[in-house]
């Protein structure tokens, strides 16, 4: 870690602060400060569009603890996402339990399913383990959709109750949008905390390599296991605010497409870094907004395309964002934002 | 009893399919070790080529196949050279993530191209009839699609048993440095398994198209073949066939007797099953791992 000039750490602590200087603490500052102001200028499209973009990002700090720190490939995570929805769905609306009760519940739920698919990456890894997640995300799925109709909705939707706390309910965009910041920026401090301690340490151990790791005396099973529950609870976190926010949830919002877009979100953002789920959900959600502006315009001007160009539109963008990073940029936008912030360090000396 | 029959015949007809397209799978990843996401993707949009050229175009079948074959093969020698040669020597979850972005492309540009042509057939070349084989009886086009899959697999073995270019793509599957200092270029032989396994998921596609009806919905099989190559070993195409004709006896029985919701995970219940009791599979190379 670079410093600014004149700036020098003389103990281990200082090194490891993560606001070192004031002026980190005065940027933070004031990007929370930004954010907590918005919904005074921004309408309810940017409002509800950071919303969404901001339940993604939850659940990519846990795709990013899981595949990024630990190297457990997880494709399917929005699965475990539905664990939480529906979980806190069903607590909500069958049982009456609280929001704030609901949603530690659901994040529970999920990182206990999580965990028990989990199990197979004690025994396998890499592609095995790829196509043991998507394995997972169909019988999710499939266990949301057919046997317990009458509980989970089946196939069709299941309508989520208001969320109340404490007798205020949460009706508006601006409601939600504070409630899902201030988790967002919650698990964030967590993922950060969390990935800065011995547990994240040995994440990374067993990533790099996992036999190497257990030689060295870490008890493989018990981190493999954790980071499928912390992951998988990440997802069930975004699961409950999403099914909070969105009111009617069906297993349609959790295709295995949808797991392939977060992985791909992470791979644009970062992996192994607490930034890169934030650029990376950001640059993919505007990327398709993008789309859905320019198809309709394109189709204006050549008709003959047809009014599916928008939908077209975003899938080719994000196929080609992802085979352009993966070869040119395979460590994502949080590596190009060390560099910047390098070179705006060193300058006028940067290289 | 005649019904059972029946079903395991229309299982083994439809799992030879999904082992053809497994067969696709396992060619990619003897030769480049990489697992190709985008298989699925690949048996629809040969379908569709198919179709525009069979139907939209009305070129004869012969020539059809022909051109379109062509066309995939091109294709999948082109994938070669852009995304995949840079990832050679990356670590899996990029070419896991590659591939899976050329799947989210292919479907877009099937979108874009096919999206307005809802429940299309292929025209029907033979008047579908019964045939009574050993008494039971059997449909002619389930027999002509298994006979037409049984022969490209055979095709397929042979020719990597015997020809000089199947040779060279078995030995770099092998071993990528071992094979270039035999002479022989490594990545001219994985642009071949591409283009190969484009062609065999064309013919999966169209067979299978030929059966139900083309749709978005057959970007799923590659998925099921997947299942499929995993119960056989990766690296073994008779063990890609049998897995193929396993899953498709699963499929279509769990279909009839249990519940047709069960078909659609039938296939991946089994894949975690084999996945943790048997992860390389019936005939595929256990891996040892040192440090």
């Amino acid at each position: 870690m670079r410093r600014v000039s004149g700036v020098f750490d003389t103990s281990y602590f200082q090194d490891m602060m993560v606001f070192r200087t004031k002026y980190h603490l005065v940027g933070i500052g004031t990007l929370i400060a930004a954010f907590l102001m918005l919904p005074i200028f921004a309408g309810d499209f940017w409002l509800a569009f950071i919303s969404t973009t901001a339940v993604t990002v939850i659940a990519l700090q846990g795709l990013n603890i899981l595949s990024g720190y630990c190297g457990q490939i997880s494709i399917g995570q929005t699965a475990f996402m539905a664990v939480g929805a529906y979980s806190s769905a069903i607590l909500a609306g069958r049982f009456g339990l609280p929001f704030w009760l609901c949603l530690p519940c659901a994040g529970l739920g999920a990182g206990l399913v999580g965990m028990l698919f989990g199990l197979t990456s004690l025994r396998i890894k890499g592609y095995y383990l790829a196509l043991a997640t998507i394995a997972a995300q169909f019988i999710i799925i499939y266990m949301i959709k057919t046997p317990f109709p009458e509980i989970t909705g089946g196939a069709i939707a299941l309508h989520v109750p208001d969320v109340t706390v404490g007798g205020f309910i949460f009706e508006t965009e601006t409601h939600f949008y504070y409630l899902i910041i201030a988790f967002t920026i919650l698990m964030t401090f967590f993922a950060k905390s969390l990935m800065r301690s011995h547990f994240g340490r040995a994440f990374i151990a067993i990533r790099d390599n996992d036999i190497a790791a257990e030689a060295m005396g870490m008890n493989l099973y018990r981190y493999k296991l954790l980071a499928f529950f912390i992951g998988c609870f990440y997802a069930g976190v975004a699961g409950s605010l999403w099914a909070a926010y969105a009111r009617v949830i069906s297993p349609d919002d959790f295709t295995l497409m949808n797991s392939i877009w977060q992985m791909g979100m992470l791979i644009v953002g970062g992996l192994g870094s607490t930034l890169g789920p934030f650029f990376g959900a950001l640059f993919i959600k505007l990327l398709n907004e993008l789309c859905v502006v320019a198809g309709p315009f394109i189709t204006s001007i050549i008709p003959q395309i047809g009014a599916q160009l928008s939908a077209s539109l975003v899938e080719m963008s994000f196929g080609i964002t992802i085979v352009l990073f993966l070869v040119y940029e395979p460590r994502g936008i949080a590596h190009r934002w060390e560099i910047l912030k390098e070179s705006y360090r060193m300058w006028p000396f940067s290289y | 009893m005649i019904n059972l029959i029946q079903l395991l015949t229309t299982g083994v007809s439809v799992g030879v399919i999904y082992g053809l397209i497994a067969v696709g799978f396992v060619l990619i990843y003897k030769s480049s070790q990489i697992f190709n996401f985008a298989q699925g993707e690949m048996v629809m949009v040969g379908a569709f080529l198919m179709w525009t050229f069979l139907v939209a175009v009305g070129t004869p079948l012969w020539l059809g196949i022909i051109l379109v074959f062509g066309i995939v093969g091109l294709a999948g020698y082109g994938l070669e050279r852009f995304p995949l040669r840079p990832m050679i020597g990356q670590p899996i979850l990029a070419t896991i993530m590659i591939t899976m972005g050329i799947a989210v492309f292919l479907r877009g540009l099937a979108i874009l191209l096919w999206a307005s042509n809802i429940d299309i057939k292929f025209p029907s070349f033979v008047t579908e009839r019964m045939i009574n084989v050993f008494g039971i009886p059997l449909s002619n086009v389930m027999l002509g699609s298994f006979f037409f899959a049984l022969i490209l697999v055979v095709a397929l073995s042979l020719f990597f048993a015997y020809s000089r270019t199947g040779l060279h793509m078995r030995a770099a599957a092998e071993n990528h440095q071992l094979a270039q200092s035999m002479g022989i270029r490594v990545t001219r032989a994985i642009a071949q398994s591409w283009a190969i396994a484009a062609i065999v998921s064309t013919a999966g596609g169209f067979l299978l198209g030929y059966m139900r009806g083309i749709d978005f919905g057959l970007s799923e099989i590659g998925l099921i073949a997947m299942a499929a190559a995993l119960v056989g070993g990766l690296e073994s195409f008779k063990g890609a066939m049998l897995g193929g004709v396993i899953i498709g006896v699963a499929e279509t029985l769990t279909g009839c007797y249990i519940g047709h919701g069960l078909k659609e995970v039938v296939p991946f219940v089994i894949m975690v099953f084999v996945l943790i009791y048997k992860p390389y599979g019936l005939f595929g190379l256990e891996r040892i791992e040192r440090v």
